[in-house]
């Protein structure tokens, strides 16, 4: 592409000057300075400043709680992304099968999108308080079990990755019936002349045609279940019972605000970093073959 | 009826009752802001509205001063999607428009963008608040915020769609390059813009963990940390009744914005997916 | 348009002429709600009455997000001249480096000050050896509260509360068969709690005197007390008896909506569990063992730090306004406003000659039972440890743990001891 107005030297720089200058300052700068300070411990009001080396990074390893606060992100990721996409996936292709209604129902499930995860994580608080949630109710009635987020750790983290689930339907319906609208159907009717039933015409033909769509989504509820839902899991559990909802970021946020361990909290947003890292050049291998692809 | 009817009406009811299953969270929600303390706390519990309602919603708007939450909401969700939607359009023309050595940083730029999150550089970012003295101020809660590569690759995108023969004319009509993006590329991109804004603004109206450390002051606090103000204040906690009616309001600002520009967003997603 | 700058001008230049000579100094503090009121009001009246000071109240959130927030601005340059911190941050303040111990204060002025006049279970709280390192300001423990509506349904005596665990197990029973509830007690704040009962048993928390005669170095449990006090709640668990309610205030709610019929909670919630209940609230001491030593039930709360690097004449304005918050009247409208305990003897005094006492039984309830302790041992007078919070979160986490039955008692308590113990030795690392 050509230069469509040659001769403005400067002016380009000065157009892209804010976005940079913001990137600096707000995001590279204390980025660098978290880096910096993992290798330090510092009291709460900096009267002593230590150099630990990797001492920080050593505990996060050595110590149970931090390798059991990744397992449980980890876990929470899966149910949210898995539970969430089969869910989300399903209702599309209902939606996409060839009735009327298309948008109507596109509206009618997109809203959860519009819902904050704290908002979710309030109403879902709700449905399963233990004294007062129609949840609560409904599980006794049906299996005998009164059921207490506030006790059980199980129980709490999966009710938290439901909340996490549903408020992410509408964000992921939206994109599948998208995704399922650009799937020609050509193809389908092939495979259908050929003899292929539904189940399988869909495994075969339609869902491999969806996998940019779901790597774009995979990325997007993974950073949704390891970061965002941050407000979800502050008013429903705060991390509790006994710590079986404390993800990586809540932990991080308790060690570096709460129990002014500022340090410490600075190796775990570098080992965040390292992970985000990962998925984002995951996430760009996949864009770019399909960039390929499309050509 | 035939095979084909039964199969559709089949389909139909099963969507709808999906539907429900899914929206069933949001009634409960309404019921439980329209009831008393006592009725809330029946077991089982209530499934038919109450009349207090307007009760409980003036009690949760006094004791979280949500009035003064919202606006500020309101105010830094608006100066955001606005500052956000200038500051990708012009760094988006400069990339698009312009040959100079500053391209190669548009990878590297919409990279880190992606991988600094705030996780990852909270406690320092909050130390930087703190000696610029913006705690409790709205430039903590929307300076920060203003990149965003979503937006300048929205626009990268639109922008190299658009003709050259548009800039051509422009050039040959004496127009300098801010008059061409001000009188030609903005109104070309107005869904553009109006999809970015109902991304960023429903995104900015639902952010929690900034807003809940670099603010502490009431007057400053935002809608979704009310919240959390409504479950702990008053030390009397979870009267859901009034924490719910409170959190009807709360989420009816980006849901409203959602559905009445629900055109445009359905436009700004399908820009994503096949970006 | 020029006469509306003509004036704004004007006002500006009245608005400096007025301000000189006027000593401003900035509060933070971390009461909302109802006390938020009676606090601004008694800060209102406080700088009428003293036309050369004005003391500016910040509200600046939680008691962690003050602490937080104290701690940056404070490495900025930007603290405020006084600040509310929870009992928890008493030893981070110690070790700040950044605060002047309030028994210097007068001294510093040029004046003396009788501290013998504050409640001695709260001024022993604050001391550090004999010297008082923190204003008291508001201050609470923990009581009993029970549904005596409940007592009488199930056929209890309405004023006789259990007062031994025994006691709390039988009414346990008899409340549940007899229909009146299907869980009984709860507590708000689980970690302080725990600090209460061994508190109250005369049992060290940590070691070094509850840290208190120096950096504490490891903490006592589990040894065989608190793994009593462990297995004692799980059991009650396991019979329906005790439904743990979660941290801080949210079990209040099952208590005042009548789901269970006795909670522990802080006297700090006495005012609106009072007006939230619609039935007779009746409160007592906390219940005991009745085969162990007697101690006392610890302060909690907060007070008030005094920032170092300030004029003269601003911590003349500090000390003025703490002074006048030792005023018996003020005191009083405190206490009687908040349900937290008036700080001085003298305010103790008027309230019972004013006959407040006979009328509100309910807030003479924590005085008996703090009054009625030992002050003499170092387990009795309270905790104190640099990593607090964090070890609370691993107290309040095994508790979780044993009621869940994922570990048995003595493990909970031996697993968040290694990590409290970890935390205490990194802690040490830093002060010295």
């Amino acid at each position: 592409m050509e230069a469509r107005f040659p001769g403005h030297r400067l002016l380009p720089y000065i157009l892209i000057f804010p976005s940079i200058a913001v990137i600096i300052v707000f995001l590279v700068v204390p980025f660098v300075q978290a880096v910096q300070q993992s290798f330090y411990r510092t009291s709460p009001f900096g009267t002593t400043t230590l150099f630990v080396g990797l001492d920080n990074y050593a505990q996060l390893f050595s110590t149970p709680e931090y390798v059991r606060s990744l397992l449980t992100s980890v876990g929470f990721a899966a149910l949210v992304i898995v539970g969430g996409l089969a869910a989300s996936l399903g209702i599309a292709v209902l939606v996409t099968r060839r009735i009327r209604g298309v948008g109507f129902y596109q509206v009618a499930f997109i809203w959860t999108y519009a819902l904050s995860p704290a908002v979710a994580g309030i109403i879902w608080a709700l449905l399963f308080d233990p004294a007062v949630g129609l949840g609560t109710y409904v599980l006794y009635r049906i299996t005998g079990y009164r059921i207490n987020m506030l006790v059980e750790g199980v129980p709490a983290l999966l009710i938290a990755a439901a909340a996490a689930a549903w408020n992410m339907l509408g964000y992921n319906i939206c994109f599948y019936i998208a995704g399922l609208q650009n799937v020609p159907r050509e193809f389908e009717e092939a495979a259908r002349v050929d003899g292929a039933g539904p189940w399988r015409t869909f495994w075969r033909i339609t869902f491999p045609m969806l996998s940019p769509t779901t790597a774009f989504l995979l990325f997007v509820n993974m950073i949704y279940a390891f970061f965002q839902v941050f407000g979800l899991i502050d008013i429903m559990t705060q991390g509790g019972p006994g710590g079986a909802t404390e993800i990586l970021v809540y932990k991080l946020y308790r060690d570096g605000f709460i129990r002014l361990r500022v340090n410490f909290a600075s190796a775990q947003s570098v080992v965040l970093f390292l992970m985000v890292a990962a998925m984002a050049l995951f996430q760009l291998r996949v864009a770019t073959r399909r960039a390929v692809y499309s050509r | 009826m035939s095979r084909k009817t039964l199969y559709k009406v089949g389909l139909h009811a099963t969507l709808l009752l999906i539907l429900i299953a899914v929206a069933f969270p949001l009634y409960f929600t309404f019921v439980m802001g329209t009831l008393t303390h006592q009725e809330a706390y029946a077991f089982p519990p209530k499934l038919v509205p109450g009349n207090q309602f307007f009760a409980n919603v003036t009690e949760a708007w006094h004791r979280v001063n949500l009035g003064r939450l919202m606006a500020n909401s309101a105010l830094v969700a608006v100066a955001v999607a606005v500052g956000k939607i200038v500051l990708s359009v012009l760094a988006a023309f400069a990339f698009t428009h312009f040959h100079f050595r500053g391209r190669i940083l548009l990878f590297p730029l919409s990279m880190i963008t992606q991988m600094l999150p705030l996780p990852v550089r909270i406690v320092p970012a909050y130390g930087l608040m703190a000696s610029f003295g913006w705690l409790n101020t709205y430039y903590a809660l929307i300076i920060p915020y203003l990149a965003s590569t979503t937006g300048l690759l929205l626009f990268r995108q639109f922008f190299l769609t658009v003709p050259d023969e548009l800039s051509d004319a422009a050039r040959v009509d004496g127009a300098g390059p801010l008059r061409y993006l001000w009188n030609v590329l903005i109104p070309l991109s107005k869904t553009n813009i109006a999809a970015l804004f109902v991304i960023e603004f429903v995104y900015m109206w639902n952010e929690y963990l900034w807003p809940l450390i670099v603010t502490t002051a009431p007057q400053m606090r935002v809608a979704q940390i009310g919240l959390k103000m409504m479950i702990t204040s008053e030390r009397t906690a979870a009267e859901w009744n009034i924490i719910m009616a409170g959190t009807i309001l709360i989420m009816l600002p980006p849901l409203v914005v959602l559905i009445v520009m629900r055109r445009q967003f359905a436009q700004g997603i399908a820009m994503q997916s096949t970006k | 348009m020029k006469r509306v700058v003509v004036v704004v001008v004007l006002a500006v230049l009245v608005g400096v002429g007025l301000a000189q000579g006027k000593t401003t100094v900035e509060f933070w503090h971390a009461m909302s709600g109802s006390r938020l009121k009676v606090l601004e009001k008694i800060v209102a009246d406080f700088n009428a009455a003293h036309p050369d000071i004005e003391v500016r109240p910040v509200f600046t959130g939680t008691y962690e997000e003050t602490l937080t927030k104290f701690i940056a601005a404070y490495r900025t340059g930007t603290a405020p001249h006084f600040v509310q911190v929870y009992e928890v941050g008493t030893q981070t303040m110690i070790d700040s480096n950044a605060i002047i111990p309030v028994y210097q204060i007068p001294g510093m002025l040029g004046e003396t000050w009788d501290w013998a006049q504050y409640v001695r279970p709260i001024l022993l709280y604050y001391s550090v050896g004999d010297n008082l390192w923190s204003f008291p300001f508001n201050s609470s423990t923990s009581i009993l509260y029970y549904n005596k509506d409940h007592f009488r349904q199930a056929g209890l005596d309405p004023n006789k509360p259990p007062t031994t665990w025994d006691e709390v197990y039988e009414y346990g029973k008899r409340l549940i068969e007899a229909g009146v509830v299907t869980n009984v007690l709860s507590f708000g704040w689980p970690d302080w709690q725990f600090e209460q009962q061994l508190a109250i048993h005369n049992y060290l928390y940590a070691d070094n005197g509850n840290g208190r005669a120096g950096l504490a170095t490891k903490v006592t449990w589990p040894d065989p007390f608190s793994v009593k006090v462990f297995t004692t709640w799980t059991r009650l668990a396991r019979e329906g008896i005790f439904l743990y309610g979660g941290p801080e205030y949210n079990a209040n709610s099952a208590f005042t909506s009548g789901k269970i019929s006795m909670l522990f909670q802080s006297t700090s919630s006495l005012d609106s569990i009072i007006k939230t209940a619609n039935f007779e609230v009746g409160t007592s001491f906390l219940p005991r063992f009745s085969d162990e030593p007697r101690g006392n039930s610890v302060v909690g709360g907060g007070s008030l730090w005094v920032r170092k690097g300030q004029s003269t004449a601003e911590l003349r304005a500090v000390w003025e306004f703490f002074k006048y918050l030792s005023q018996p009247d003020v005191d009083i409208y405190w206490h009687k406003g908040t349900g937290y305990f008036p700080a001085t003897n003298a305010a103790l005094k008027q309230l019972m000659d004013e006959g407040w006492f006979a009328q509100s039984p309910n807030h003479l309830t924590a005085f008996l039972q703090i009054l009625s302790g030992r002050q003499d041992t170092a387990a009795s007078i309270g905790v104190r440890l640099g990593p607090f919070v964090e070890i609370r979160d691993y107290i309040r986490s095994a508790l979780e743990k044993a009621l869940a039955g994922t570990l048995s008692p003595e493990a909970a308590l031996a697993e968040a001891a290694a990590k409290a113990n970890r935390a205490l030795q990194e802690y040490r690392s830093l002060v010295k």
